[in-house]
């Protein structure tokens, strides 16, 4: 039985259509990405997925129950961590997870034992009776996240789960997720991160304009973007100049200032790298350092949704 | 949502409305606004009316604790929602495994719990300052609990408009609950009014509760008070149905 399994769905506002006949399944145990540019059709995908909005046609089943008809016992099996930290501000903490799991309908028990160890995994426990008003923004996210694990669920929806965080707080909830994956959790995941999502995804589906542009592994669909290769160069004198000149060689389809590094997008490498040292040499700036890329999930992911690159010249997504 | 509650899923709606009346409850009844609106507003209205009224005040009691039920049960739903909404905090109710029934019932269970609390200040000032007879109090009981029960689901009704302002909800309520003083029989008593104010009375259930309750106080009664808890449950299941129905069509 599919986690998830999603036929044909299609949502219209007004003469608006945000999702035209989306299609995809995900399997028990998966982390499945979720990828688009805002406005691409994710948040209403979740909002079907969870029950709050109802198609206006196809189906969407969790865990073969149709959210639709069954949309109480597919939320049971469900936890959801929304893009906002959606906390009660004037609670403490313990009385967010309490009320969560009220919510959620778990017993008295269950709730503390497993609010205790939820708060303890996201080291929140020394301040379990605080008010959440005073919590850092990183606080509040991974409290949102122990929130949506109350009840134990088997599938996890995340909608953007480290966006904006400090390292602390990235680090703890990547680690959680880890666990989970490794317990056998299916997780949903919507981010705008995208190397995060090359790292923690089983499967990605980028989604634009309503519509699945394409569904697969990272590697995968990197693989379908081979020409898309780049060199990325550090000179010792700095690099704006050097950006300047090198953007001009002819085999040089877009260029970008990365930090101190320039990042020059060919298909052709090896000659770009002698152009490199030639201009180096020309100009008295040795290369510090110069490696060369394959293609990104973030190539794929601005080749499929049509997106620009802010780039001088072009970038491999024109 | 299709699944009607039963069993397991009833007793699982039941603690998640206790639990939303509870939450409410600790965030939302001490804030200066639900005071404001709540016990203060009635309290300044009822001064108003006494001190125009050529009557010993014990005699203005049962119209003080009717309008104050009525202010401050409707007044929690109008004031949490839209915070929630702006905070996102709703949407963890709209995706929590209940029926929106049990979100809305508990939401109003606040507002009614808050407003018999708050009633019983004038109903203890009665007893004390003016030492005002209650001669039913089975059927004050009755009144207050059935009035109680429907104005805080209509606050919770009013509340179901999609806005993030507190603001926007009480201008449109205030535009209901103002007139409904007028022509409820609370201070001004049906018999005074004119035929068509006695029609549009017959609309309000502030004239249901208030009968009740002034009857409780040995008043003359207008209407039958098995007709007066009718019309009360009536007026909730109504209002309870719409409430629902906007819940269900705003949040798509």
């Amino acid at each position: 039985m599919h986690a998830i399994e999603v036929n044909n769905l299609s949502k219209r506002f007004g003469d608006i259509l945000a999702l035209d006949k989306v299609s995809f399944t995900v399997e028990s145990g998966e982390v499945f990405g979720y990828l688009g540019p805002n406005g691409a059709g994710k948040t209403t995908t979740i909002r079907i997925l969870t029950g709050i909005t109802h198609p206006s046609g196809g189906s969407a089943t969790i865990f073969g129950r149709d959210i639709v008809t069954e949309t109480i016992r597919a939320r049971r099996q469900m936890g959801i961590v929304y893009e906002t930290s959606n906390v009660y501000d004037d609670l403490s903490a313990w009385q967010n997870m309490m009320f969560a799991g009220e919510l959620y309908n778990v017993g008295k028990h269950d709730r503390e034992a497993r609010g205790k160890e939820l708060l303890e995994t996201f080291g929140l426990w020394e301040r379990r009776a605080t008010r959440v008003r005073g919590f850092s923004k990183g606080m509040k996210r991974r409290l949102t996240l122990a929130m949506g694990l109350i009840n134990d669920p088997q599938l996890l929806f995340l909608d953007e789960p480290t966006s904006g965080l400090d390292v602390q707080s990235n680090l703890i909830i990547r680690e959680v997720l880890h666990d989970l994956t490794a317990r056998g959790v299916t997780v949903f995941l919507t981010t705008h991160n995208i190397e995060e999502a090359n790292i923690t995804c089983d499967r990605v589906a980028i989604i634009n304009k309503g519509k699945i542009a394409a569904i697969d592994s990272p590697e995968r669909l990197k693989k379908t973007i081979q020409s898309v290769q780049s060199v990325e160069v550090s000179f010792e004198n700095g690099s704006t100049e050097a950006l300047a000149d090198l953007e001009r060689l002819p085999m040089v389809s877009g260029a970008k200032k990365e930090g101190d590094k320039v990042r020059l997008y060919t298909d052709d490498p090896g000659s770009l790298l002698k152009e490199i040292m030639t201009y180096a040499e020309a100009h008295h700036n040795r290369v510090v350092s110069a490696t060369t890329l394959g293609p990104t999930l973030e190539d794929v992911f601005i080749r499929l949704t049509g997106l620009e690159r802010r780039v001088k010249g072009g970038g491999p997504g024109e | 949502m299709n699944e009607g509650p039963a069993g397991d899923q009833l007793s699982a709606e039941v603690v998640a409305a206790w639990a939303i009346a509870r939450k409410d409850i600790t965030i939302y009844y001490l804030k200066p606004n639900i005071i404001v609106a709540g016990l203060l507003f009635p309290l300044f209205m009822f001064l108003a009316f006494a001190a125009g009224k050529n009557v010993a005040l014990g005699v203005l009691i049962p119209g003080l604790i009717s309008v104050t039920i009525l202010f401050s049960s409707s007044t929690i739903e109008p004031v949490s929602i839209p915070i929630e909404r702006r905070t996102k905090t709703f949407e963890r109710l709209l995706s929590a495994p209940v029926s929106l029934h049990a979100i809305v019932i508990g939401e109003s269970l606040s507002g009614f719990m808050y407003s018999i609390g708050i009633a019983l200040f004038p109903l203890i000032l009665g007893l004390i300052v003016f030492d005002t007879a209650i001669p039913s109090p089975l059927m004050l009981i009755a009144g207050m609990l059935l009035t109680a029960l429907c104005f805080s689901t209509m606050g919770t009704l009013f509340a179901a408009y999609p806005t993030e302002s507190p603001g926007d909800i009480m201008s449109m309520l205030n535009l209901v609950r103002l007139p409904l003083i007028f022509v409820s029989g609370t201070f001004i008593p049906l018999d005074a009014m004119p035929p068509a104010g006695k029609i549009i009375a017959l609309l309000s259930p502030l004239t249901y509760g208030n009968d009740l309750i002034q009857g409780a106080y040995g008043q003359p009664s207008f209407f039958h008070p098995l007709l007066d808890v009718l019309m009360l449950v009536l007026f909730f299941i109504i209002f309870q149905f719409i409430a629902y129905r906007l819940y269900k069509r705003f949040n798509e």
